[in-house]
């Protein structure tokens, strides 16, 4: 049982009878009772004093603790203020290290590893098709897969489908404008396992030709665009050619394949009611989702759709491409939404942790410094009876004070990190915009923090009680040991030989980014400027359309500043990857090899004077004409690519081609087309351009453009406002959208880069700071304890300058030895890396190099101010300062 | 009157009041004036005992578990605290007077070596 702890009301009762007692006995002994009160009181002495004592014998141990804890830190406050520019060294290093792991670590915990709002979205499953044969990464799947996998598999027992268009939406207010909506089955919602915030989802009855056309709002859309009204329900829009009801508005939940706004019943996609979309196998629009069954791992589901889809390979040989070597993946949603930013995100926290360590490294320095500084201080104290425990307190507290304030330091900067990491790295994952700085950043900020103090606090070592400190303790100088020397080096070197990982791998990225940036495209770019005006088809062939394409483009052409207009049908890079990997051809007189299929082309509709308005050149044979309209003879243009490889001899103009991909087989027979010109390689999918096999089919003949291009004298941009209103005057309900000028799509697509560059750059300018720090700080110190030694060097005759060498050899040494020591772990480290994520690739030599010859400079510059003092040094006076 | 005079008094050395309070209640429970009286008492008033260190000396021993407290009424007619001695509180008695008589007879042998060859 515990005592019971008494109150100061028993506390005093306890004395009160103690003086009654005493009272009483010297009355009894004859004294009279005013004496005998005096006597009583002063033989007990303090009463005061005494009542504190006992309560402080009851006091719990902790408080005692943590009140020699409170003046240990506030020694450690008074002693630290006397030293505010190393105080502030290291607060900034710990809060740069600190608030760049704490950044980083909660967009990684955001987007790998916080679950998705689905319910049970850990049995909710992504199923992918790819042909790594032609670079698809994902070739989606066709509505006859989807039937025989639905009909076939029992280890899933629901599947959702889902289908990216793009409508022209006109409604709930604003412009005509185009819209990312996906066209949904019935099962979709129950599938993916949401619900709704207003209204209902979409379910069995909204499936079907006969039904209704229904939208959902994403949460995003509903409260970005519409201000979350909730009066939205019941409204009706016009997508495209068909009109639908909003119907209701879907919680927050990550948006996957694409950012939509809209997700709409089939019924609003005449397309998808089409016979194309129904039966033809190969034609691949829509994604897959499904659900484990009741017991089902998905082990057996991977296994079991293999087998299928293995079957439905082998039963219709003609869908699948034997080159494409097309293969099935099953992951789950999340990881499947996660894998595109899983490797960059690993990599910055490896490059958040080499700071970190750079960081705690060169904190230890100067705290090691420091300590070697008040040795003697520590060497009186110890002499006077403190234990190695108080002493080792006393480190603990000044570093903790340190930490604390970096910690907290750093997780204010952590909040500005996020939001430019997972602004970065949205590019990459939808879930990083979700992205908060939570508590558990506070933990891992603390958690750093902590470990930081409890690791420095143990870096000085602690004078010996049993050596006797002769003269450090008489003097308070410094006295540098060779182990301490030995200490602070290495850490200097190990700043070097990280700053040098991080300052290599950041060289590669620029280089990358650089090379891309001068590579040479083969267009136009500055003058160009693209818009898109997507024209909802109602069909191929669209006299309509083409009506509409040409007087546009005659009207436009007229505007003064204007030198050329076209229509086609691919944006440069920023349409990249819509039309997968390009169709099979082949052209009169050649035949494959053995075993080879058809050469795959990309198809581009263009009108006359695209390539003269674009820049490419015409390298022989004619320019599509007014006159290549429907009804004439079918024409086309090939990339000089396609010319050389199937015509080696140079004959291609006038030669006939033929489109022989089972996606056209809808259209019946194949009829051939005649070459009638052939243009410059220009690649419209890469941004660092490869040989492209392109056809170029006359708009005029086929109907579908949707983007425009316009040739201008003057700023692109000074343009814009003009044809928007010229396409608005013919069609009020057209929209006009994303003009830039062909420089600045290439820009933008290149933006991952430069952001990967930029990131990663930063990164490796802190280090590099931090490593330069670190250097001068080390030499710094050894220089200032060798001030006798230099003193006695320049009385016997070394000149001044041979110092200056001597020091500023010793800083390029450390850089030296730390570049080796970088190389020999960053090639370890990347050896390592490659074989957890995909990618990891060894910078260049020029790359390795050039963070080499950064890095000594660095430690020379950094050199240069303790090397000049060593050669300054007054020969008397360091020969009398001790 | 007291038998000596103040400055012939010996101080206590560090550590033994515990040991002399475990003692004294060993013939029964006591409040802390009496407690001090009977040390003073039995060492024939060599040893006093300042209220400054007994009283908390007596809650330190409660706290430790080896004294029980209990409010009782005193001869003074007062209210008053009394301590007694627990059963562990005599083992740890014991313990003391073990550790004391080796340290009286370890400084006895240094400051009185036996007679040579006397062993």
């Amino acid at each position: 049982m515990r005592p019971h702890i008494p109150d100061s009301d028993e506390l005093d009762d306890e004395i009160r009878g103690h003086l009654a007692i005493s009272i009483k006995q010297r009355i009894e002994r004859g004294e009279d009772p005013e004496t005998a009160r005096l006597a009583a009181l002063k033989e007990f002495g303090n009463v005061a004093l005494t009542r504190d004592s006992i309560r402080s014998v009851w006091r719990p141990r902790w408080i005692d603790s943590a009140e020699g804890l409170a003046r240990d830190i506030k020694f450690a406050l008074r002693a630290l203020m006397r030293v505010k520019g190393m105080a502030a060294t290291v607060v900034v290093t710990l809060a740069l290290g600190i608030g760049a792991n704490a950044a980083i670590f909660s967009v990684v915990r955001g987007v790998l590893l916080r679950p998705l709002v689905n319910r049970d979205e850990d049995r909710l499953l992504y199923i992918r098709q790819s042909a790594p044969g032609i670079g698809a990464e994902n070739t989606t799947f066709s509505v006859p897969e989807i039937d025989d996998i639905k009909s076939r598999v029992t280890t899933i027992n629901a599947f959702g489908d889902f289908s990216t268009v793009d409508f022209t939406m006109i409604g709930l207010g604003g412009e005509p404008r185009v819209v990312k909506a996906g066209v949904v089955s019935g099962s979709f919602f129950a599938v993916m396992g949401l619900r709704p915030v207003l209204g209902r989802l979409l379910n069995a009855q909204d499936d079907g030709p006969n039904a209704p056309g229904a939208a959902v709002l994403t949460h995003r859309f509903w409260t970005t665009s519409l201000g979350s009204d909730p009066g939205v329900i019941g409204k009706a829009i016009r997508l495209g050619p068909r009109s639908a009801t909003v119907v209701g508005v879907l919680e927050p939940s990550v948006p996957y394949p694409a950012a939509t706004e809209i997700i709409a019943n089939v019924v609003t996609s005449p397309h998808h009611l089409g016979a194309t979309m129904v039966t033809n196998r190969t034609h691949r629009m829509t994604e897959l989702f499904g659900r484990l069954a009741p017991g089902a791992t998905i082990e057996a589901a991977r296994a079991e759709l293999t087998s299928v889809h293995a079957a439905l390979m082998r039963e219709h040989p003609e869908a699948y491409s034997p080159k494409g070597d097309v293969q099935l993946h099953v992951s789950t949603l999340r990881d499947q939404i996660a894998a595109p930013a899983r490797t960059i995100l690993l990599v910055l926290l490896g490059a958040a942790a080499v700071v970190f360590v750079i960081a705690c490294s060169n904190v230890a320095n100067l705290i090691l410094a420091r300590s070697v500084r008040r040795e003697g201080e520590l060497a009186v104290r110890a002499a006077l009876g403190a234990g190695s425990g108080a002493l080792r307190r006393t480190l603990l507290a000044e570093s903790l004070v340190l930490c604390g304030a970096g910690a907290a330091l750093g997780l204010l900067l952590a909040r500005p990190f996020v939001a430019m990491v997972s602004s970065y790295a949205a590019r990459f994952s939808i879930r990083a915009l979700e992205v908060r700085v939570d508590t558990s950043v506070l933990w891992v900020g603390a958690g750093l923090a902590i470990a930081a103090a409890v690791l420095l606090a143990y870096v000085p070592r602690l004078p010996s009680p049993h050596a006797p400190a002769g003269l450090g303790l008489a003097t308070g100088g410094v006295r540098i040991t060779p182990g301490t020397n030995r200490r602070l080096r290495l850490f200097a070197t190990t700043q070097i030989a990280f700053s040098f990982v991080l300052l290599a791998g950041a060289g590669m990225l620029l280089a990358t980014l650089v090379a891309l940036q001068s590579a040479r495209t083969g267009y136009d770019m500055r003058q160009v400027l693209a818009v898109d005006i997507p024209v909802s088809a109602t069909g191929l062939g669209d006299p309509t359309a083409i009506t509409f394409y040409q007087e546009a483009t005659r009207r436009i052409s007229t505007l003064p500043g204007v030198e050329g207009a076209a229509v086609g049908s691919f944006v440069p890079w920023r349409d990249a990857g819509s039309l997968g990997p390009g169709f099979l051809f082949t052209v009169e007189g050649y035949t494959p090899a053995d075993g080879e299929e058809n050469p795959r082309g990309r198809m581009r509709m263009v009108a006359p004077r695209f390539f003269d308005v674009l820049g490419v050149p015409l390298l022989a044979g004619r320019d599509f004409t007014d006159d290549d309209r429907r009804g004439t003879e079918p024409v086309v243009i090939v990339s000089q690519s396609v010319a050389q490889r199937l015509f080696p001899n140079g004959e291609a103009v006038n030669r006939h081609l033929t489109w022989t991909d089972p996606v056209f087989s809808i259209y019946g027979k194949p009829v051939p087309s005649r070459i009638v010109g052939i243009v410059a390689d220009v690649d419209d999918e890469n941004v660092v351009p490869e040989p492209a096999m392109t056809i170029y089919r006359p708009v005029w003949q086929m109907g579908v453009a949707g983007r425009l291009f316009v040739r201008t004298a003057g700023d692109p941009y000074a343009l814009v406002p003009a044809v928007t209103r010229v396409v608005r005057d013919m069609s009020s309900e057209q929209p006009v959208e994303r003009a830039a000028t062909l420089e600045d799509v290439r820009a933008e697509v290149l933006s991952p880069e430069r952001v990967n560059a930029f990131v990663f750059s930063g990164f490796a300018g802190i280090a590099l700071l931090i490593a330069v720090v670190g250097v001068a700080g080390v030499l710094a110190f050894s220089v200032s304890a060798r001030t006798r030694e230099f003193g006695v060097r320049l009385a016997v005759g070394s000149a001044p300058r041979h110092l200056l060498t001597m020091v500023l050899s010793e800083g390029a040494a450390i850089a030296a030895i730390g570049i080796v020591a970088g190389a020999i772990g960053g090639f370890a480290l990347a050896s390592v890396a490659a074989r957890f994520v995909a990618g990891v690739q060894l910078p260049g030599a020029l790359t390795v190099a050039g963070a080499a010859v950064v890095l000594v400079a660095a430690a020379i510059v950094a050199s240069l101010m303790p090397a000049a003092r060593a050669s300054r040094v007054d020969v008397l006076q360091a020969l009398r300062s001790e | 009157m007291a038998k000596h005079r103040d400055d012939q008094r010996l101080d206590l050395l560090q550590g033994t009041l515990d040991m002399l309070i475990l003692r004294t209640l060993q013939w029964g429970a006591q409040h802390g004036h009496g407690i001090g009286q009977a040390i003073r008492s039995q060492s024939d008033d060599l040893l006093k005992v300042e209220t400054g260190s007994l009283y908390p000396a007596l809650h330190r021993l409660e706290k430790r578990g080896w004294l029980k407290a209990e409010w009782g009424v005193s001869e003074a007619n007062q209210r008053a605290k009394y301590y007694r001695l627990t059963a562990a509180g005599k083992a740890q008695l014991v313990r003391e007077q073990d550790r004391w008589s080796q340290l009286v007879d370890a400084i006895g042998r240094v400051m009185n070596p036996a007679p040579a060859g006397k062993e």
